[in-house]
């Protein structure tokens, strides 16, 4: 099939993305020990390289490639420019961190690459098999940085488990995925359509085979009850690895989720009208739980896991409310996605900045902070109240927008549970904001003299976040408050990106 | 009147400069603050002018089928979203909407507020965060202002949230305090319950128009495109927002308790910039409450005269004088929803008014005495007149105005609510109102001569008159409480009267019903005569109540119970779910988390594997229920 390879250039920048994360690995192995901080310097810079890059080939373009497994279209675009952004934002993030605690910076760096390689390849495929192995690329960086502080046991306590239960939750994927063919013969999205929209009655194999193919992305997006591993992984990996999880990982899972379901099962309209329910049950279990179990935390990454799992609850109402005539839910994943990983960004940079100055995460620890580093603790305030969608923040927009969408999507009892569970985790967010603002100063950390537990404290005065950190803070800050008083430029694009998976609309 | 944007914004725009600058400006920028919202208040009067000149042949102004009265909306793109060929599009705008009740609005807010922020350079001077303090105090007006010139649900919305934020700072303002921060969480949590039902109304009724637009949603109401039940629905679910933020039974609980913040502040919740926006809210959208008979109303209306028949008993009893103000702020409250439920539309905003101008004269002379007294009790104050005339004069002022006695503002209110009520509920409506009326003069008589005559307690010796930046704003909102009720008049040729200028569909005349009059002038000058003979001149022990009936003043004294059952509810219910759906997720999820089995591991190396192992097992077990329930749930959807 000679149309196989026609047009392969447009994969330029993946092939550059791939050879940067080699070339990192590379460079890292010839670096003497003192050099090695050129490492994130240069991922930063070709990342760049390749933002513009994609910008210049890709803009405007539709096409396929390799006879319709990937998609080259707005769709594929926004997400590859989004993806990689957030990677020059992570690594930054990073670099302090990397420097003082971790070993081996330069594979850390070529890990975070790969695993943006196998994001970008998610949000373009258009087929099971393709998307399977673009998610096990990122799965398996992701395993790996998980446990990358090899010498704390809560670290590779973390890894394994994620490793062994992503290995059990990949099984239920594959055996989803070899069920859908064997029934339908198909693996592309657009034939599952075509062949969900011809068959009289759904074959018991076809909708076992959807169940599992759904809940090994449950799994990815840990939807309840697929959720357990998270807590887990998200308190023992490093920092900026759950930082990564919360926000990367995630948003490359939904942005597959969206386009399967909506080029897979949304054409067929008189199928996808009877499962939206699935979905939607989906959406209220994960909501209600990650946000009530999200009251009962004292560890900050905890309660970060069980936030995040709450918002996996929303964007799953968002999917299923997606129609086939409408962009207006796929807007409004899609925006919530961008609102919610800038957010999460801020909030978990000041955590990283908190963390390089203290050493300390536990909720307890950030008493005072407001006293004690007034801008950390503005932006964790910031950011929590925009993950609690209160206005003028991105938070409130993106809430808006999507159960605006929800709601017209006929779901709007789902729509009002939303906005309930968004009261909930109101009051746990407010529990940390009352912590930094409200708490006083602890004796033991205004003296710099030794707590109950033996741990010594370092007087804080003199301390101050990094200007790198200060940096990303600044933007991300600004990001937040731009996205939520003027997201029209951003939904332009988001509108241009839906209409490519979505063309009935 | 295209430029009544700036009102709002000019308040924004103060907040943030004073946070940056303030340190290096004198007085900590707050003159920036009281510039902005001095500015907004000169705009005002150029957006009434303009608004008064206008006809429905302006450009952007027509006479509104919905409400009657001649309104004129200008808007500007916010963002668009969606395809603008698709009737599902979303289109924000940032529309601001002037008819006469968000005029009257205005006029309220930019005049309290401005006068609150003066009085405030006084009260608050010292205090180490005042430029925080007027910061959030801008954003708090310019907030407020906001809502009432919003002419979209969205745009209401998100400045209803914000008002929630910046109650929230300023109640929790002096946080060194527990009991502040603790009010300061509870007003927010409280309303927020309310705004859940808010804003699914508001998604409802973008579902059934397609718009946030409000002019089309009462489109839809009133000629019948959405069905009774969709309409009525609406109104319920905007009632409880309003509900929540307005205190309303049984949402009441959050207002007693914020009198924690700084007492300017509580004079802005009271009178202008908080509680009043549910009471705007239910009126604003009073098309779609009215639509097919009123049948929300009726529920307005029983909310109200509830609320304002408990609250007006517990403010009776209470000792602490902002708390006997902040009851009877409820119980007021609850006369305007029940003047809204009675379709008495005129009266209710005409009472909001009022009630604003009194009830902020109040809090800002509670605030003087406390200024000088330092006490809250009020047994512990007594003959203030003779240190504080100003204070105490002004003072009785507004609780005269409060209370219903001929002549004063707030007689007038009253007696075109109980007007309304009268006419349009039936006699158990009007017959309590009627206690509420009397129960009303007779606590604000009872703080007023408690706190200001009779003998000059011992101790307060060394009180003292408050400075002029103090005693100035009192004195003018003094002015309004007396006299607003003028505006009330139709002078015929000049002045069509309020009622000729906000009005529901049709003009109101000015009417005065004698029996209701005289009944309430009865009323009124009964309870303070009955209070004088009570705590003036001694004759009759106030106690009487105490020894006949205990169990009546144990429940009323204690509020009937309200932040026990509450309290009750959320410890026993609330936590019991929460606890229970964490127990579940830790039972099977580990959730003492890695720490456990990672210090044991430091010991014994082999017990790792089996520990996590162990939760493995079990969190695999989980996905394979979970899977085996989706499966079925598919299964169940596909056949």
């Amino acid at each position: 099939m000679p149309e196989l390879t026609q047009n392969i250039g447009l994969l330029s920048p993946e092939f550059a993305l791939a050879g940067l994360a080699l070339g990192i690995l590379a460079i890292d192995l010839f670096l003497p020990d003192g050099k090695k901080q050129v490492t994130p310097w240069l991922s930063a810079a070709g990342l760049a390289g390749i933002i513009a890059l994609s910008l210049y080939m890709l803009w405007g373009r539709q096409e396929t490639l390799y006879g319709g497994l990937l998609a080259v279209d707005a769709f594929s675009l926004f997400f590859k420019v989004f993806f990689l952004g957030l990677g020059i934002l992570i690594i930054f993030t990073s670099m302090e961190y990397v420097d003082r605690r971790l070993d081996n910076p330069g594979e850390f760096y070529g890990l975070l690459l790969l695993s943006i390689l196998g994001m970008n390849v998610m949000a373009q495929s258009r087929e099971l098999l393709t998307a399977y192995i673009a998610l096990e690329l990122l799965s398996f960086c992701l395993y790996v940085m998980a446990a990358y502080a090899k010498g704390e046991p809560k670290s590779n306590e973390a890894g394994l488990k994620y490793i062994l239960i992503g290995a059990f939750s990949s099984a239920i994927l594959l055996y989803g995925v070899s069920m859908i063919y064997s029934s339908v013969g198909v693996t592309r999205f657009a034939d599952i359509s075509l062949a969900l929209g011809s068959a009289g009655d759904v074959s018991p194999a076809l909708w076992a085979g959807l169940a599992l193919l759904v809940v090994g992305l449950g799994f990815k997006v840990s939807a309840v009850p697929f959720h357990m591993w998270a807590p887990d992984v998200y308190e023992g990996a490093p920092l900026p690895v759950t930082a990564y999880l919360a926000i990367g990982s995630k948003a490359a899972a939904f942005a597959l989720i969206l386009r399967l379901v909506a080029e897979g099962f949304v054409p067929a309209e008189d199928l996808w009208s009877q499962w939206q329910i699935i979905f939607a049950v989906l959406a209220a279990v994960t909501m209600l739980v990650g946000n009530l179990v999200a009251l009962a935390q004292t560890n900050l990454k905890r309660l970060m896991a069980y936030s995040s799992i709450g918002h996996v609850g929303f964007l799953l109402a968002g999917i299923a409310a997606l129609a086939p005539s409408s962009v207006l839910a796929s807007n409004g994943v899609m925006l919530y996605l961008v609102g919610y990983s800038i957010t999460n960004l801020l909030v978990f940079a000041a955590i990283i900045a908190f963390f390089n100055l203290t050493g300390r995460e536990e909720i307890v620890d950030l008493a005072g902070l407001a006293d004690r580093q007034p801008f950390l603790a503005a932006c964790i305030a910031i950011g929590f109240f925009s993950l609690g969608g209160l206005p003028i923040f991105a938070g409130f927009a993106i809430k808006f927008y999507l159960f605006v969408a929800v709601a017209t999507g006929g779901f709007l009892w789902l729509a009002g549970l939303a906005i309930f569970a968004s009261l909930i985790s109101i009051y746990y967010y407010l529990k940390v904001i009352r912590q930094m603002y409200i708490e006083p100063v602890p004796e033991y950390v205004a003296a710099g003299s030794e707590r109950e537990d033996g741990i010594v404290y370092e007087p804080e005065q003199n301390l101050s976040p990094s200007f790198l950190m200060l940096g990303v803070l600044a933007i991300s800050m600004l990001a937040v408050v731009l996205a939520g008083v003027y997201p029209a430029p951003l939904l332009d694009l988001i509108e241009a990106a839906s209409q490519a998976i979505l063309p009935g609309a | 009147m295209e430029w009544a944007w700036l009102i709002p914004v000019l308040s924004f725009i103060a907040a943030p400069l004073i946070v940056i600058l303030g340190p290096k400006l004198p007085g900590k920028g707050s003159f920036l603050a009281i510039l902005a919202i001095a500015a907004g208040f000169v705009i005002f009067w150029a957006v009434l002018s303009g608004f008064l000149g206008a006809s429905p042949d302006s450009s952007h102004c027509e006479t509104s089928a919905d409400t009657g009265s001649l309104v004129c909306d200008y808007q500007q793109e916010w963002f668009h979203a969606g395809l603008a060929s698709l009737d599902q599009s979303v289109t924000l705008t940032w529309g601001t909407l002037i008819d006469p009740l968000t005029l009257a609005m205005l006029g309220l807010v930019t005049f309290v507020a401005l006068m609150v922020q003066v009085y405030s350079l006084g009260y608050m001077k010292g205090d180490p965060r005042l430029g925080w303090y007027y910061a959030v105090h801008a954003m708090f007006a310019g907030s407020m202002l906001t809502l009432v010139l919003a002419d979209n649900f969205l745009l209401l919305y998100m400045a209803w949230e914000l008002v929630g934020i910046c109650s929230y700072l300023l109640i929790g303002f002096w946080h060194e305090r527990p009991a502040a921060k603790e009010a300061a969480k509870k007003a927010f949590i409280v309303t927020r319950i309310g705004d859940v039902g808010l804003l699914v109304g508001i998604l409802l009724l973008w579902s059934e128009v397609g718009s946030f637009s409000m002019s089309e949603a009462f489109n839809a109401a009133t000629t019948g495109a959405m069905s009774e039940g969709v309409t009525t629905t609406a109104a319920l679910l905007l009632l409880l927002g309003a509900m929540g933020k307005s205190a309303q039974f049984p949402f009441h609980v959050w207002l007693p308790d914020a009198m924690e913040g700084p007492t300017p502040v509580s004079a802005l919740i009271h009178a202008a910039t908080m509680v009043v926006a549910g009471v705007y809210l239910v009126a604003r959208a009073f098309p779609i409450f009215q639509a097919y008979d009123g049948d929300a109303l009726l529920v307005v209306a029983v909310v109200g005269l509830v609320t304002a028949l408990m609250s007006a008993s517990i403010a009776l009893v209470s000792v602490d004088l902002k708390r006997i103000l902040a009851y009877s702020t409820i119980s007021h409250l609850g006369l305007m929803m029940l003047s809204l439920g009675a379709f008495g539309y005129t009266a209710a905003i005409f009472h909001l008014l009022a009630h604003g101008f009194a009830k902020a004269l109040l809090f800002l002379g509670a605030g003087s005495v406390m200024h000088s007294t330092e006490a809250q009790d009020i047994r512990q104050m007594g003959g203030l007149i003779k240190v504080m005339p100003i204070t105490a004069i002004v003072f009785s002022v507004g609780a005269l105005s409060l209370g219903g006695i001929p002549l004063l503002a707030g007689f007038w209110s009253k007696d075109e609510i109980l007007n309304a009520v009268s006419q349009n509920r039936n006699p158990v409506f009007i017959a309590t109102a009627f206690v509420v009326a009397f129960m009303s003069a007779f606590y604000m008589a009872r703080a007023m001569f408690v706190v200001f005559f009779g003998q000059l307690r011992q101790g307060l010796d060394h009180a003292h008159e408050s400075p002029w930046l103090m005693t100035a704003p009192m004195m003018m909102l003094a002015v309004l409480a007396a006299g607003f009720g003028l505006i009330n008049f139709n002078w015929p040729g000049a002045f069509p009267g309020f009622g000729g200028l906000i009005y529901f569909h049709e003009a109101e005349d000015f009417h005065f019903n004698l029996w209701i009059g005289v009944l309430s002038t009865v009323l009124a000058l009964g309870a303070f005569w009955l209070a004088s003979l009570c705590y003036l001149r001694e004759r009759i022990s106030p106690d009487i109540l105490r020894q006949k009936a205990p169990w009546l003043a144990v429940v009323v004294e204690n509020k009937y119970y309200f932040d026990e059952v509450y309290q009750w509810a959320v410890d026993r219910l609330v936590l019991t779910v929460s606890g229970f759906v964490a127990l579940f997720d830790r039972a099977v999820v580990n959730d003492v988390g890695v720490n456990g089995p990672a210090d044991t591991v430091r010991r014994v190396g082999f017990v790792l594997r089996l520990h996590v192992t162990g939760h493995l097992y079990s969190y695999a077990l989980a996905m394979v229920l979970g899977t085996v329930g989706l499966a079925v749930l598919w299964w169940l959807r596909s056949v």
